[in-house]
C-alpha cells in the first residue's frame, strides 16, 4: 500500500538525523518554545482542521439526506439536482478529508462502508428487483459496494449523467432513501470518533500524544502518521485513481464516473493536503500548522512544499473536461497534473519526512 | 545502501558487538516505518519494472470485486468470504475476529475426519474445504458462522489478574445439509509482510531444525509439515497458513482468490461453487487474467519488513534475555537465512530475524482445533513469525493476536501457549510484574 520511494529517503534521513548534530537550518536541539509549537499544532490539528472538517461531512450528508426525502415526496429534475449538488459537496468534504486518512476513518473501516467502489451493478439489480424491504437496517446488511457515495451516485446519475427523476422507480426510491440515512449514519459515526465531547475521542489521542495517549507514545508518531497520510493519497490519486484509466485508455475504470465529478475528487484530495499543512478549512479559524513549525526552522523547505501543493492543485484547471473525456482527449494535461502531483510526493516523502524525524524528538 | 548509511553513523554504544543491526529483521528488505502503513511498503530497491509489479499487486489487492457479469472487476463469488484482499487483511495485517460482516476476516475451515489420497483433510461434499459464509445478491450462503466467548479471569503469582476468552465456533443456517459429523478449524487473516523472505528460506534449513521425536530432550518436538500442492501436483513443504498447508505464495494467492473470493485464474480455473445450487454456470473462467495473479503473488512476495524499535533500551534488552530464558526461541527462532538466488536479488542470502522456525509444534487442548492438515495435527500450530507484532495495535486497532484472534493483547497471546510451550508460559507467568513487562516491551520492540 505504499511505494518504495519513502523506504529509501527515510532510512537517509534516519542517517543524516544520527549523524548531523549541529547544522544550523536543522537543529536537532529541542527547545520549550518548539515543543510548545509543536503541541500546538497538534491542538490545532484537531480541533481547527479534523472536527471542522468531519463535521463538515456530516453537515453536508445531512442535506442530501434531506434532499433526498424532498425528492421523493416530490419527483422532479429539479429537485434530483438538488440530491446531485449536495452529493458534490458531501463528495468535496470527504474527499478533502482524504488529506489526512489515518485514525478511526482507518481504524473502524469507515473508509470502505462510504467509499467503496466499484458499484456492483448486478447484485444492486437483483436488490431492487427482490422484496428486500429496503429499510436502513437492511442495508447496513448490505456489502459495501451496494452502498455509499457510489450506489447514490449510480442511481442519482445514472451511466453518463442521463438519469432523469421520471426514470427514478418506486424501488430506487426506498433505496435512495435508506442509503442516504445509512451514509448519514456512518458520517455521524465518524465525526463522533474525533468529537471532544465523547468518551475515546480520538482528538484526545491526538493531543496528548506522547503524555497519555495510547495510540501515540510521542508527538514525533502523529507527524509521521499525518505526513504519510498526505504523501499516501498523493500515491493514490496520481498513481492509481488518474493513472489506472489512462493507462487501460478506459473510463468505466474512472472512479466518479457516473457523475463525472473526477477532476473535483482528485483536486478535493490534493486540496485536503494543503488543509493538513496550513491547518486551514472553510468556516473554521486557521490555527498553527505544520507549514508554521517547518517555516521555524527552514523557511525555503516551507515555501517549496507550499508552492508544490499549490502548483499541483491549480493544475488542475487545464483539464477542461470530464476526466471520463480527458484521458483519451488531454493526456498532455493529465499528464502535467500526475507530474505536478507526483513532485509533491517526493518532497513530502523526502524532504518533509526528514525534517520531521529530524526536528521532532519527542 | 541502508547498511552503509547505518555502519557510517555507527556508535559503539548503540549496535552490538558483531557489528550487525538487529533492528534489520528483514535484512536488506527492512523498512523503517512505525506507522499504520508499516505492513504496505514495498522492498526498497526494486528495479523500475518490479516496482510496477508491485504497484498494480498493490491496486488488485485493494481492489473490490463485483458480481459477474460486470464491465470491470467482475468474477467476484457467488460464494465469498470476502469482496478483496483487503477487507480481510487490513493495511496488510492481521484482521478482526468476526465473521460475515464487511470487514470480517475469519474464516472457517471444514473438512469431515480421516484423510484424502494424499494425507490432506477430506472435502466435505457440497461444500469443499471452506465454508463461504457470503454470497452475491439473491443466492444462500452456504452457512453462517457464529463465534461465543467464554471469558474466564485468572491471576499471575503477584495477584495481577488477566482474563482469557475462550471461543466456541458453530455453523448454522446451512445451505445443505451434511451427513455425520464435520470438523471445524477457523483461520484468521494472518499479517502480509516478509512472505517472500520465508519462502526464500531453503527447506534444509527448516527441516533441519525439526525434532518430531524430540530426540534432544528439551520438551519441544517441532515438525515439518508436507503437504499436497494442488498447482505443482506435488507434496511439498508447508511454509504459509496458521497450520503450514500452504506450500508456495503463489499457491496461497490463488487459493484465496478462488475460495475467499470466488475468483477463478488459470492455475485453479473451477468455481468454488462447482457443482452447487449457488453456481453461476458463467462460461467466464479463469475471471483472474495471468498478470493480475502474478502481480498480487508479487506483491505479497516484495512486503518489506519493518525495523524494530527502542532496541538498544534496557528494558527491551532485559526483556529478550527473559524470551530467551523463557525458552521462547526454542521455536520462535530469532534467525534464519535465505538461499542465494540469482534470479530474485532482493530475497537471497538475507539474513532475517522472524522468530520462527517454521515448524509445526502442538500447542496444548487449549488452541487445539482437533482438525489435522496433513501432518499438522489436531493440536499443531505453526509457530508464528513475531516480526512485526509489536505494530499491530498500530496498524489494526486494536489489534488481535493466534489464529482465530482470541487474544487480545500479548499478555493472551502469551497465556494461551501449551503443549510444548507450557514450560515457556509458565516461566513467564511467575515472572514478576516488571519482568513480564519487559518481555512485553520486548515484543512491542519486534
Amino acid at each position: 500500500m505504499r511505494g518504495k520511494f519513502l523506504i529509501t529517503l527515510s532510512v537517509i534521513g534516519l542517517a543524516i538525523a544520527g549523524c548531523k548534530k549541529d547544522n544550523a537550518n536543522n537543529s536537532s536541539g529541542n527547545t520549550s518554545a518548539q515543543a510548545t509549537l509543536e503541541q500546538q499544532v497538534l491542538t490545532d490539528f484537531a480541533g481547527n482542521l479534523a472536527n471542522p472538517n468531519y463535521q463538515d461531512i456530516q453537515a453536508n450528508a445531512l442535506v442530501m439526506n434531506n434532499a433526498i426525502i424532498a425528492f421523493n415526496t416530490n419527483p422532479t429534475d429539479n429537485n434530483l439536482a438538488a440530491i446531485r449538488t449536495a452529493w458534490k459537496n458531501t463528495r468535496a468534504a470527504w474527499e478533502k478529508c482524504e488529506g489526512f486518512l489515518f485514525g478511526p476513518v482507518e481504524d473502524f473501516n469507515y473508509d470502505p462502508t462510504m467509499d467503496d467502489w466499484p458499484v456492483n451493478k448486478a447484485d444492486l439489480d437483483n436488490v431492487l428487483a427482490s422484496n428486500n424491504p429496503l429499510q436502513v437496517s437492511d442495508i447496513d446488511q448490505l456489502g459495501t459496494t451496494l452502498k455509499g457515495f457510489h450506489a447514490i451516485e449510480y442511481i442519482i446519475f445514472g451511466v453518463g449523467s442521463t438519469q432523469k427523476a421520471a426514470n427514478i422507480t418506486d424501488r430506487d426510491k426506498l433505496y435512495l432513501a435508506s442509503l442516504g440515512q445509512s451514509l448519514y449514519n456512518t458520517t455521524v459515526q465518524l465525526r463522533n470518533s474525533w468529537d471532544p465531547a465523547q468518551a475515546n475521542n480520538f482528538t484526545a489521542e491526538v493531543i496528548n500524544a506522547g503524555n497519555g495517549s495510547t495510540r501515540y507514545t510521542s508527538r514525533l508518531d502523529v507527524f509521521t502518521a499525518l505526513v504519510g497520510s498526505m504523501a499516501d493519497i498523493c500515491n493514490e490519486v496520481a498513481n492509481e485513481k488518474m493513472q489506472t484509466p489512462l493507462a487501460a485508455q478506459d473510463s468505466t475504470l474512472d472512479e466518479s464516473s457516473f457523475s463525472h465529478n473526477s477532476v473535483n475528487d482528485f483536486k478535493n484530495n490534493i486540496t485536503g493536503i494543503l488543509n493538513a499543512y496550513k491547518c486551514q478549512y472553510p468556516g473554521a479559524a486557521s490555527g498553527h500548522s505544520l507549514s508554521e513549525l517547518v517555516a521555524s526552522k527552514n523557511a525555503s523547505l516551507d515555501l517549496k512544499i507550499q508552492s508544490q501543493i499549490n502548483t499541483a492543485i491549480a493544475s488542475f484547471s487545464s483539464i477542461t473536461t470530464t476526466y471520463e473525456k480527458a484521458i483519451y482527449t488531454q493526456q498532455n494535461q493529465v499528464k502535467t497534473v500526475q507530474n505536478a502531483i507526483n513532485t509533491l510526493k517526493v518532497t513530502l516523502e523526502g524532504d518533509l519526512s526528514a525534517f520531521i524525524q529530524t526536528n521532532i524528538k519527542d | 545502501m541502508v547498511v552503509f548509511a547505518l555502519v557510517k553513523c555507527q556508535k559503539s554504544a548503540v549496535f552490538p558487538a558483531d557489528q550487525y543491526d538487529n533492528r534489520l529483521s528483514g535484512g536488506d528488505a527492512t523498512v523503517f516505518d512505525a506507522t499504520s502503513k508499516a505492513f504496505g511498503n514495498a522492498f526498497e530497491n526494486l528495479s523500475s519494472y518490479d516496482g510496477y509489479m508491485h504497484e498494480m499487486g498493490d491496486k488488485v489487492f485493494s481492489q473490490s470485486f463485483v458480481t459477474a457479469p460486470a464491465p470491470i472487476h467482475s468474477g467476484l463469488g457467488p460464494i465469498f468470504n470476502n469482496t478483496s484482499c483487503v477487507s480481510c487483511h487490513h493495511n496488510d495485517g492481521i484482521g478482526l475476529p468476526t465473521a460475515g460482516d464487511a470487514q470480517s476476516s475469519l474464516l472457517m475451515r471444514i473438512s469431515l475426519p480421516g484423510t484424502d489420497a494424499n494425507g490432506g483433510p477430506v472435502a466435505v461434499p457440497g461444500y469443499g474445504l471452506q465454508v463461504q459464509d457470503k454470497a452475491s445478491y439473491g443466492l444462500q450462503p452456504e452457512a453462517k458462522v457464529n463465534i461465543a466467548y467464554t471469558y474466564q479471569t485468572y491471576s499471575f503469582d503477584d495477584g495481577e489478574t488477566y482474563e482469557l476468552r475462550a471461543p466456541t465456533y458453530a455453523l448454522s443456517n446451512l445451505y445443505a445439509p451434511i451427513s455425520g459429523t464435520y470438523l471445524l478449524s477457523p483461520r484468521l487473516a494472518p499479517p502480509m509482510i516478509g512472505l517472500g523472505l520465508l519462502e526464500a528460506v531453503p527447506e534444509s534449513e527448516i527441516v533441519a531444525n525439526a525434532d518430531p521425536n524430540d530426540v534432544n530432550g528439551d520438551g519441544i518436538a517441532g515438525k515439518a509439515n508436507y503437504v499436497y500442492d494442488v498447482i505443482t501436483k506435488k507434496m511439498q513443504l508447508g511454509r504459509f497458513g496458521w497450520k503450514a498447508n500452504t506450500a508456495s505464495i503463489i499457491t496461497q494467492v490463488a487459493t484465496a482468490f478462488n475460495q475467499d473470493m470466488g475468483l477463478t485464474s488459470s492455475v485453479l480455473p473451477v468455481e468454488s461453487s462447482y457443482g452447487q445450487t449457488q453456481y453461476d454456470s458463467l462460461h467466464d473462467d479463469a475471471e483472474l487474467p495471468d498478470t493480475t495473479l502474478n502481480a498480487v503473488k508479487f506483491y505479497a512476495q516484495t512486503l518489506a519488513v519493518p525495523a524494530r524499535r527502542n532496541t538498544t533500551d534496557a528494558t527491551v534488552k532485559r526483556g529478550e534475555q527473559l524470551f530467551m530464558l523463557a525458552k521462547c526461541a526454542s521455536c520462535h527462532k530469532q534467525t534464519l537465512t535465505t538461499g542465494v538466488n540469482v534470479a530474485f536479488p532482493a530475497v537471497s542470502n538475507q539474513v532475517i530475524h522472524p522468530y520462527t522456525d517454521m515448524l509445526v509444534h502442538n500447542m496444548g487442548i487449549g488452541l487445539a482445533d482437533n482438525r489435522p492438515d496433513f501432518k499438522a495435527g489436531g493440536q499443531d500450530w505453526r509457530t508464528a513469525p513475531l516480526w512485526g507484532v509489536g505494530l499491530f495495535p498500530v496498524i489494526n486497532n486494536p489489534g488481535f493476536y493466534l489464529h482465530d484472534g482470541r487474544a487480545r493483547t500479548l499478555v493472551e497471546a502469551i497465556m494461551w501457549h501449551g503443549g510444548e510451550a507450557a514450560a515457556s508460559q509458565a516461566y513467564f507467568s511467575h515472572l514478576s510484574k516488571s519482568d513480564r513487562n519487559a518481555v512485553l516491551k520486548f515484543l512491542n520492540s519486534l
